[in-house]
């Protein structure tokens, strides 16, 4: 042990405060080991650093890390939903053609199954002390697909052109307030500053598989992605037939080492019947996500494997602060009140999932502060509440989607209202129709007053936290308006060390408890169903599926 | 003989329903539909379960003693939820078709009594509408104004006026020159009452035969607008709408989430043709 410790110490000297400071969290036992890894790679620690400082503590070390094992050669087919548009790292914004980029491009950073940063494009990765400025160094092997080497100008071209407003990327979601046009600067061949527009402790997720749009690509890319889709990924386009599907081949000079598969073919379907249906007939080996409702013939059958991963996917359930019948926090509460969770996710998702306490602090970010009391059902409270606010019950319209478990869950809600005397209607109409034209007065998304949206998982918490809660959120469909929240999330936004993440998130949990906008029931698993004879197939919750090491027999 | 000619349309009548009561097949027919309506306007006193309240730890349970039919996603009684569920669709449908019926026969009075350009640009419209599929059309309108049971039984009602007032302008056609047409005009009364009073009378049968198709039609249409999001909404029992809930389920081989919903629309559209087809029969005797 001892030289293992002075092992450690060694790797130590050379690194910043804020890092040492993490291992010192791991050491003194505050950090458990998934927590530690998350937010070691999230400051730059490297894996070596990490793998010792665990190692130290005699926990288990980082598992080797996609170890190629299986044979070479075979196919991988993947069934997924028609993505919808064109196939642009730009524009993408829907997580099946996410799936289309992932297979042919690189992040910086990779954002894991396990949830931790990992070098990908970038080697690694440091902040300035007060997280204005992050620096990424880069692989100096990492070759495009028509075999020019990647550089510097190549990463900051990318993100560049991801920031700048006249692109109309659908990563300006994240990269809002965050980084600007101009932000990204070459320091050398293989080192990049990233400028930010306000201190942040999680930028290396905005430039992770996470952003999913920020694969990199050569400068000089002119938009005609879908025709060659040259950039840096483990595998090769051959054939892309919009609404049909596409192939790869193996890229032979992947700086990763070749893929064991020699081909990919993604299959594009509209429904997830005949996904579920083709994976049980054997015409495809992978789907890409598989939800619990329509899924039901996969599990307990042997012949399909289910990979789930915890996530912070979630439906959000809003409620109009400002004004009508939920203007009382004490209505809120009630309704809030009124859902039994551990049944929802128990019915609803045959336990794979985890309950909500009414804050975007999922179990999984390991921020979260768990000490913050869970709320529960409670029918006499809740009566009690609405007594107080001067109400017996009232009539209004609930508003939600037509896809997945949202119907089933509406129904649920309306039945949980009844028992407090409030009198629901539903309004389940179809995704375009309900999120309309996004800004309010045309969206019933965000003008309904009692409705309901879901959200995809994200490595942090910051978009959750912006754009549905801020009072200038551009999704805050509750209407939510209060300056105390509005500081407490710029505050963790800007916070770099975990404490401190925690801190503020203890606070915020407890005033989004209290204050109710919006009823966060569940945060459910990511599923993805694979034929057992394939191996290694690594999902993420994003709806990446990583398949340099996986091979099939 | 201005006396006399009463008697014979009575004993018509009473024969016509001589006739329906011998028919097996309006017989047959008559019985599903009034089970059905039955069920509609009692049931909700006599299922054994609430049907809309869900049991979380009792979901997609199989066909039981306890659950008739099993239970659904969120563990609502099938059997409860069928029984009930014929309530929605024996309101909207033949509110919808009585709706389309009288719009229809209004605008087939007009275009068969007074024919020449009246005739020539309904006629057009309605080749116009009729050329576009009926489900589309539908479609479009829910889309644009949003779903919702009055909504539909208008757009329902609409889209079935052109197929009415085609059937009602030929049979206006064969009247229009009988002698009594011309003999009520020059009577002086006003052309409102001539269509009305004197020609809607001679034309019946054909239009509750119509009437009666259109009610079959009416049901599958609606089933089907409930099947893509568009008719009745959550949590109702309606048919349609429990097929679109439970279909996803299928493939896991939970069968009785979607059979009896199934079966049931199934029979009350066969039950309504059958009643329509022995009616057709009989006033055709």
């Amino acid at each position: 042990m001892s030289r293992i410790i002075r092992h450690l110490d060694q790797w130590r000297l050379g690194r910043t405060d804020l890092e040492n400071h993490v291992i010192d969290e791991l050491l003194g036992g505050r950090l458990d080991r998934r927590s530690f890894l998350r937010h070691g790679s999230r400051v730059g620690l490297s894996l070596a650093v990490m793998a010792a400082a665990l190692k130290t503590t005699g926990l288990d070390p980082i598992g080797r890390a996609m170890a190629q094992t299986g044979k070479p050669g075979g196919t991988a087919r993947i069934a997924l939903i028609a993505p919808s548009g064109r196939i642009d790292p730009v524009t993408v914004a829907d997580q099946y053609g996410l799936l289309v980029l992932q297979q042919v491009g690189d992040f910086l950073v990779l954002d894991g199954p396990d949830l931790v940063l990992k070098p990908m494009l970038a080697t690694e990765w440091s902040p300035n002390d007060d997280g204005t400025v992050w620096t990424f160094k880069l692989r100096d092997d990492a070759k495009f697909h028509d075999g020019r080497t990647m550089t510097a100008d190549d990463v900051v071209a990318s993100i560049d052109r991801l920031a700048d407003p006249a692109n109309g990327s659908n990563a300006l979601s994240a990269f809002k307030g965050v980084l600007s046009k101009g932000g990204a600067k070459k320091v050398d061949d293989h080192t990049v500053e990233f400028h930010l527009d306000a201190p942040n402790g999680n930028f290396p997720y905005y430039v992770s598989s996470d952003n999913y749009n920020a694969i990199i690509l050569p400068a000089d890319y002119s938009g005609d992605f879908e025709t060659k889709m040259n950039a840096t990924g483990p595998f090769i386009l051959e054939k892309y037939t919009p609404k049909v599907g596409a192939s790869f081949v193996r890229n032979p000079d992947y700086w990763g080492g070749a893929p064991l598969l020699d081909r990919v073919e993604l299959s594009f379907y509209a429904d997830q019947q005949p996904q579920v249906l083709a994976l049980l007939g054997g015409q495809v080996d992978i789907v890409q996500q598989v939800t619990v409702q329509g899924s039901q013939s996969l599990f307990d059958n042997p012949a399909v494997e289910i990979i789930r991963l915890a996530s912070n996917a979630h439906r959000e359930i809003h409620m109009k602060c400002q004004s009508g019948p939920f203007a009382d926090k004490r209505v809120r509460q009630a309704m809030a009140l009124t859902l039994d969770r551990p049944r929802l996710v128990q019915g609803l998702f045959r336990g794979m999932a985890e309950v909500g306490n009414d804050s975007p602090f999922a179990p999984i970010f390991p921020s979260t502060d768990k000490t913050v009391e869970q709320r529960a059902k409670d029918i006499e409270k809740a009566k009690q509440l609405m007594g107080e606010a001067g109400t017996s019950g009232f009539d209004v319209t609930f508003t939600t989607m037509q896809i997945q478990e949202l119907p089933a869950l509406a129904s649920l809600i309306k039945n949980a209202a009844a028992e407090i005397g409030i009198n629901v209607t539903l309004k389940i109409e179809d995704s375009g129709a309900y999120y309309g034209d996004a800004v309010p007065g045309k969206s019933d998304w965000l003008d309904s007053e009692f409705g309901m949206t879901d959200y995809g998982h994200r490595g942090v918490p910051n978009v959750f936290l912006a754009a549905p809660l801020k009072s200038d959120g551009t999704w805050n469909a509750a209407n939510f308006q209060n300056a105390d929240y509005d500081k407490l999330a710029s505050d963790y936004v800007a916070a770099l060390d975990l404490d401190a993440q925690k801190e503020v998130a203890g606070k915020i949990q407890r005033l989004l408890l209290d204050e109710t906008p919006i009823i966060y029931p569940y945060f459910y698993d990511y599923l993805t169903a694979a034929s057992p004879n394939m191996k290694n197939v690594q999902p993420t919750a994003m709806g990446q599926i990583f398949l340099q090491t996986a091979s099939v027999g | 003989m201005e006396t006399a000619a009463p008697a014979p349309a009575i004993s018509k009548e009473h024969s016509t329903l001589g006739l329906l009561l011998r028919s097996p097949t309006f017989l047959t027919g008559a019985a599903i539909v009034l089970f059905w309506a039955f069920c509609a306007a009692f049931a909700p006193s006599f299922v054994p379960y609430d049907p809309l309240a869900d049991d979380l730890l009792n979901t997609l349970a199989p066909p039981s003693a306890e659950h008739w039919f099993g239970t659904d996603q969120i563990g609502r009684d099938v059997f409860s939820r069928v029984l009930v569920g014929a309530r929605d669709i024996l309101t909207v449908a033949p509110l919808a078709t009585l709706l389309g019926t009288a719009l229809g026969t209004a605008v087939g009075l007009l275009m068969g009594y007074f024919g020449g350009w009246t005739d020539a640009i309904i006629g057009r419209l309605i080749e116009v509408m009729l050329s576009l599929p009926l489900i589309i059309v539908a479609l479009m309108v829910l889309v644009a104004l949003g779903p919702s049971t009055p909504t539909v039984v208008v757009v329902v009602g609409l889209v079935f006026t052109p197929l009415v007032a085609r059937t009602v302008r030929a049979a206006v056609l064969s009247e229009r020159h009988l002698d009594y047409v011309p003999a009520a005009a020059v009577r002086g009364e006003g052309w409102l009452h001539v269509m009305f009073v004197e020609i809607l009378p001679n034309i019946w049968p054909p239009i509750i035969v119509e009437t009666t198709v259109r009610l079959g039609y009416a049901i599958f249409t609606i089933a089907s607008l409930s099947f893509l999001g568009f008719g009745v909404q959550p949590p109702s029992p309606d048919w349609g709408l429990a097929i679109a809930e439970n279909y996803g389920v299928l493939v896991g081989g939970f069968w009785w989430t979607v059979v009896p919903a199934t079966v049931a629309t199934a029979s009350l559209v066969v039950g309504v043709n059958l009643a329509a087809e022995g009616l057709q029969r009989a006033l055709a005797e």
